[in-house]
């Protein structure tokens, strides 16, 4: 028999469990915060309180659910034990209190404070890399999720260094160029730069794993791969000052996007997982919502649709279409397993424990999945029109849906105490 | 007492993966049985290298089988040669 490798376990699921939970609170804010702010959302995009928004989402919520799950999957998706679990708890730390205090300053408009909060913010992003660096040291398997992480962290230095950057010169002023070109390469670095690879190179990974499907043929991971690496450097040169770059750019991202697409497409179609759950069918509808947001990112880079209206409604699909939907499915998927894996698993074998489905409540998740797939695409509508009544409604239905995934949360965390680990229906010997 | 391999693959239908729901057997993982008087040994694999349950999976097997009536000895060897793809579930245990 063939002696196993070294295969190795995650860190204590508390620490992404930490990271994941105060993700989910900024969502929750975030969601409820839309409707408060309908009449902003109905104006200009570029407003002190509106950037407190969208920091709340890209910052709170996105890149600190990146940031938890990749604690639990690195271990998974890259075979590496992580470095210091000490120092992602100091992390976690450091990154909330930046974050609340450069969404407060943003919101306020106290620029100074705004400025000191990204110095934070900064700090914490670089014990994180400094964390997945040591944890990555001498690694070799350059496969495409390697890759893809490799280039997602590249991109997160990048854009937290351009956005201290950008708070900096609020106080000090010194970019040269116009403020929204240099606003609009700061949004897409984010977006194209940080957290599309992230997901491309997980979910390549991971859903396979999740839906026990194929994998399918490596030319649509070359794709996803070079349509990135040579279309974010072109998108953010064209929106910067060579406006050449701009189309060929945004061809060559949409192309990996839609690679992507198909990829998933065919690992769902070749499944052979008996039924699917609540948390890979709001992955998968979070798939669906590429397309349309394709459509308005290369006509906004061609110049077919402009304004800001077309460019709300453009974020509204791929924030909170694509990317929420796609981290609201994989919580989903790693919540549960961290919870049964810390209050469970020592028993399993000794007595009869409940399995992950359990511990998930579905008439809540579908409740959830209606309502915020629902409310992206009423939000995205209402802001493409740009009607206060629209966008309060469709708000109004996003804060339900998060609510009912907070519940959900709650629910499945409320088993890491005693007091409600009940004797299940269903148990794994 | 004589240990048969139907009792060793019975124990084994009882180990879950916890996220599928689905059995060690049923997901194709038990890539072999050898029985030796007493003594068992199981070869299996993880859908995944780096699995979270790589101690876990491997001690709930391990003492699945040692409740057969007879059993003394049970291995455990993990393996991830041939890797394992969907393709294996449903083919039960290797012979």
């Amino acid at each position: 028999m063939a002696s196993p490798p070294a295969a190795r376990s995650g860190p204590s699921p508390l620490v992404p469990l930490g990271y994941l939970t105060c993700a989910a609170v900024a969502f929750v804010t975030a969601a409820m915060g839309i409707g408060w702010l309908a009449p902003d959302l109905a104006g200009h995009y570029y407003h002190p309180r509106l950037l407190a928004l969208t920091h709340t989402v890209t910052l709170g919520w996105i890149t600190l659910a990146i940031m938890g799950a990749s604690y639990q999957l690195i271990p998974i998706v890259l075979e590496r034990p992580v470095w210091s679990e000490r120092l992602a708890r100091w992390q976690l730390g450091i990154l909330v209190v930046a974050v609340a205090g450069m969404v407060a300053h943003f919101y306020f408009g106290t620029w100074p404070g705004l400025a000191a909060a990204a110095g934070l913010l900064t700090v914490g992003v670089g014990l994180h890399l400094l964390n997945v660096g040591q944890s990555l040291r001498g690694f070799t398997r350059w496969t495409f999720t390697a890759r893809m992480v490799m280039l997602g962290y590249s991109g997160l230095a990048l854009t937290t260094l351009f956005g201290l950057a950008l708070a900096t010169n609020r106080v000090f002023p010194f970019l040269p160029g116009e403020l929204f070109p240099t606003l609009h390469a700061h949004v897409h670095l984010a977006l194209l730069g940080w957290i599309t690879p992230m997901i491309f190179g997980v979910a390549a990974r991971v859903y396979p794993m999740f839906l026990l499907g194929p994998v399918p043929g490596r030319w649509s991971c070359r794709l996803q791969l070079w349509g990135l690496v040579l279309g974010v450097p072109s998108v953010l040169l064209g929106l910067i000052g060579a406006p050449a770059f701009l189309v060929p750019g945004a061809l060559a991202v949409a192309t990996a996007a839609g690679s992507h697409a198909w990829w998933v497409l065919e690992v769902a179609r070749g499944r052979r997982r008996p039924a699917l759950d609540w948390g890979l069918r709001f992955t998968l509808t979070a798939t669906v919502f590429i397309l349309p947001a394709a459509i308005l990112g290369l006509s906004l880079a061609a110049d077919l649709l402009s304004g800001p209206r077309v460019a709300l409604a453009y974020a509204v699909l791929v924030i909170g279409g694509w990317v929420s939907l796609t981290i609201v499915g994989m919580m989903l998927k790693i919540v549960p397993f961290l919870v049964w894996y810390r209050a469970f698993s020592p028993r399993a074998g000794r007595e009869r424990v409940p399995t992950l489905a359990d511990l998930s409540w579905p008439w809540v998740e579908g409740t959830a999945y209606a309502l915020l797939t629902g409310g992206v695409g009423l939000l995205g509508a209402a802001a493409l029109l740009g009607d206060v009544a629209a966008i309060h409604a469709g708000a109004a239905v996003l804060a339900l849906g998060a609510l009912a995934f907070a519940l959900v949360l709650i629910r499945i965390l409320g088993h890491l105490s005693p007091r409600f680990q009940k004797t299940p229906a269903a148990l794994v010997v | 007492m004589t240990v048969s391999r139907e009792q060793v693959t019975e124990a084994l239908r009882e180990v879950f993966d916890p996220e599928l729901g689905l059995s060690v057997v049923d997901l194709g993982l038990i890539y072999g049985v050898e029985i030796d008087a007493d003594r068992v040994r199981v070869e299996m694999t993880l859908t995944t290298q780096g699995c979270p349950l790589h101690d876990s999976m491997t001690e709930w097997v391990r003492q699945a089988v040692g409740k057969v009536p007879g059993v003394v000895d049970v291995a455990v060897a993990l393996t991830f040669e041939p890797p394992w793809t969907p393709d294996r579930m449903g083919q039960g245990v290797q012979p």
